[in-house]
C-alpha cells in the first residue's frame, strides 16, 4: 500500500436496487426511537433533568431512558460548566462508549464559557475538544427544551445525519492538537482511537498528523498500574509541573 | 418425521419465548411508568432498543473470553427454551426434565461469570460475586420447590407433570395442592427475576449494573434478548409446576403474564437490601416457608 491515499467518494445511494437501504434504515429507524443517556451532571443544568425523566415530562415515552456507563450509553449530555479537570473525564468517557455516539452541550457554558468566561479554569467551546452533535442553549435550558433538542437529534438520527463521532476519528488530530495544548504534550487516553480508525475503515485525511506523532512519542504502555494515567502516579516531568 | 417435528419444534420454541419476552419487558416498563405516574415506553420500544444495540458501528471486545461469555449466556437461555414446555410444543422437554432445566438455568450465570471476568473491570466483578452470592440464596428454596413437586406429582417431567393438573381439573393445580409451596415459589421467582430489593447484583447507582458495565452494544443486545428469556422463563415455569400449564395459548398466556405482573408491581415499593441482607432474608422467609411447605406435603 502506498503512503498516498486515493479518495474515492461513494455517494450513498441505493445502487438501483430499491431495498438496498432497507436494513440501514431500519436500523436508523431504531436508533432515532431508542436512545440511552449518559449523564455527565457536573454542571448546574443537570438539575433540569429529573423533571425530563419522571412523570411531569417523561423521556421514557420518547425512547431515551438513563444509563450507567458509558458502554451501554448512546449520548452524552453534558450539562453545564467544563472545567480543564472536568474535560479530561469526559474524554476518557466519550472514548469508551461505542459508536454511533452523540454528545449533547446543554447550558451556555458548553457553548461559550458562559458566566465563567473568564475563569482560568474552564473550557470555553466543548465542540473544540469533542464532536458536540448538538447545543441546547440556555442558563439553564428548560425541560421542554432539552426535549425538543433529543427530539430535533432523534429527527437527524433518523435522517442518518448524525455522524459528528465520525469526524472525531476522520479529524483526530485536530482534535488531539487542542487536547494536547490543554493538558500538556504527555496526554493519552486508554482508548486507542487511530487503532479503533484503521480498524474500521475510518481514516480520514486528519487522523493522522504531528499530533499523533507526538502522542506517539510520549505514549506509554496501558497495562502498567505503576504508571496510571493521569492522577497521583503520574511521573510528569519538571518542565511540566505547574 | 419424527424428527422434523423436534427440530420444528426447537427453533420455533425460543422464537416465541422471545416474542412473548418483549411483550412481558414492555408490560415490565410499563407496569414500572404507570405506577410512576408516567407514561411509559411506546408499543416496540424493547425491540427498537435491542436491534439498535445489535446495529452498532463500533464497540469493543475485551478479548476472547468475553464473546463466548455472551454467546454462553444467550445460548444457555435459549436451550433452556427448548426444555421447557408450552402449548403445542414439547421439544425436548421428554428428554430432559425438571432437574435438567434447574441445571441448563444456571448456565447463563455462569457464563455472565466468565465473561465478565476478562473485563477486569471491578464493578463487574463484584457484581458478578453479588450476582453468584444470590443464585446460591434462591437455589436452595428453588431446590425444595422441586423435591416438593417431585413428592406431590411423583415425577419431574415436565409434560407429566402438567398432563396431570390437567387431566384432575383446577383442583389439582400445585395452588391448590400446595399453597404454601407456590407462596414460596412465588417468592423465589421474584429474587430470580432480580427485582427489588433484591437486585443487589445490578445496582445501577452502587456498581454501574453489575455483570453489565462493560456490556456495550452486541453484548448488551444479547443481555436484553436474554432479559426477554428470563422473565418468560420464570414465568412459565411456575405456571408449569403450580398452575396447570395451558391448553391453548389463550388459556395459557394470561396465566405468565399474571405470574410475572406480581413481581413487576411489588418492586417498585422497595429500596435494595445489601447483598448479606438480602441473602439471610432470602434464607430465612421463602426457605422457612418452603421447609413448611415440604413438611406439610411429606405428612
Amino acid at each position: 500500500m502506498s503512503d498516498k491515499q486515493i479518495s474515492i467518494p461513494v455517494a450513498a445511494g441505493t445502487g438501483g436496487s430499491p431495498y438496498a437501504g432497507v436494513f440501514d434504515r431500519l436500523i436508523d429507524f431504531c436508533r432515532a426511537r431508542s436512545l440511552f443517556l449518559l449523564h455527565y451532571c457536573t454542571g448546574c443544568g443537570a438539575i433540569e433533568l429529573p423533571p425530563a425523566m419522571t412523570s411531569r415530562y417523561d423521556m421514557e415515552r420518547l425512547g431515551i431512558q438513563p444509563m450507567a456507563t458509558p458502554r451501554q450509553a448512546d449520548i452524552l449530555l453534558v450539562t453545564g460548566y467544563v472545567a480543564t479537570k472536568t474535560l479530561k473525564r469526559i474524554i476518557l468517557t466519550y472514548e469508551q462508549m461505542s459508536a454511533p455516539r452523540y454528545v449533547i452541550g446543554i447550558c451556555s457554558c458548553t457553548v461559550n464559557g458562559g458566566m465563567y468566561w473568564q475563569s482560568y479554569a474552564t473550557v470555553k467551546k466543548l465542540n473544540e475538544y469533542l464532536p458536540v452533535d448538538m447545543y441546547i442553549a440556555g442558563c439553564m435550558p428548560r425541560p421542554e427544551a432539552v426535549i425538543t433538542g433529543l427530539q430535533q437529534l432523534m429527527d437527524r438520527i433518523e435522517a442518518g445525519r448524525a455522524d459528528a463521532w465520525r469526524d472525531y476519528y476522520r479529524r483526530y488530530d485536530h482534535y488531539l492538537g487542542k487536547q494536547q495544548a490543554l493538558f500538556g504534550k504527555h496526554w493519552q487516553t486508554p482508548s486507542d482511537i487511530i487503532g479503533e480508525a484503521r480498524q474500521f475503515d475510518l481514516l480520514g485525511p486528519d487522523t493522522l498528523g504531528e499530533h499523533t506523532t507526538l502522542l506517539e512519542q510520549y505514549q506509554q504502555p496501558l497495562e502498567m498500574p505503576s504508571t496510571p494515567v493521569f492522577g497521583h502516579g503520574r511521573d510528569v516531568p519538571e518542565d511540566e509541573r505547574s | 418425521m419424527d424428527w422434523q417435528v423436534l427440530l420444528l419444534d426447537i427453533v420455533l420454541m425460543p422464537l416465541l419465548a422471545f416474542i412473548v419476552g418483549l411483550l412481558m419487558v414492555l408490560m415490565m416498563r410499563r407496569v414500572r411508568a404507570r405506577l410512576e405516574r408516567r407514561i411509559g415506553p411506546p408499543f416496540f420500544q424493547p425491540l427498537y432498543d435491542i436491534i439498535k444495540l445489535y446495529g452498532k458501528d463500533i464497540q469493543i471486545s475485551h478479548g476472547f473470553i468475553h464473546d463466548l461469555g455472551i454467546i454462553m449466556v444467550v445460548g444457555g437461555y435459549i436451550t433452556v427454551e427448548m426444555f421447557l414446555p408450552v402449548p403445542g410444543f414439547v421439544g425436548l422437554a421428554e428428554k430432559g426434565d425438571l432437574i435438567a432445566l434447574a441445571y441448563l438455568m444456571m448456565v447463563p450465570m455462569l457464563g455472565m461469570a466468565l465473561g465478565v471476568g476478562q473485563c477486569a473491570n471491578p464493578n463487574g466483578s463484584i457484581g458478578i460475586s453479588r450476582a453468584l452470592t444470590a443464585m446460591l440464596g434462591y437455589d436452595i428454596p428453588f431446590v425444595l420447590v422441586i423435591v416438593a413437586v417431585a413428592a406431590m406429582y411423583g415425577t419431574t417431567s415436565l409434560p407429566e407433570i402438567i398432563a396431570i393438573q390437567q387431566q384432575g381439573g383446577m383442583a389439582t393445580w400445585g395452588v391448590a395442592t400446595m399453597p404454601v409451596m407456590a407462596v414460596a415459589g412465588l417468592i423465589t421467582t421474584h429474587v430470580m427475576l432480580a427485582k427489588e430489593p433484591f437486585e443487589t447484583y445490578i445496582a445501577p447507582a452502587e456498581i454501574a449494573t453489575g455483570p453489565m458495565v462493560e456490556m456495550g452494544g452486541k453484548f448488551m443486545g444479547g443481555l436484553f434478548v436474554v432479559q426477554t428469556f428470563q422473565v418468560y422463563t420464570a414465568g412459565v415455569l411456575y405456571v408449569t409446576l403450580f398452575l396447570g400449564g395451558g391448553e391453548n395459548w389463550l388459556v395459557f398466556l394470561p396465566k405468565i403474564f399474571a405470574v410475572v405482573f406480581i413481581p413487576f408491581a411489588v418492586t417498585i415499593v422497595f429500596p435494595r437490601y445489601k447483598a448479606g441482607e438480602g441473602l439471610l432474608w432470602v434464607w430465612k422467609w421463602p426457605t422457612g416457608i418452603a421447609l413448611l411447605g415440604l413438611a406439610l406435603i411429606l405428612m
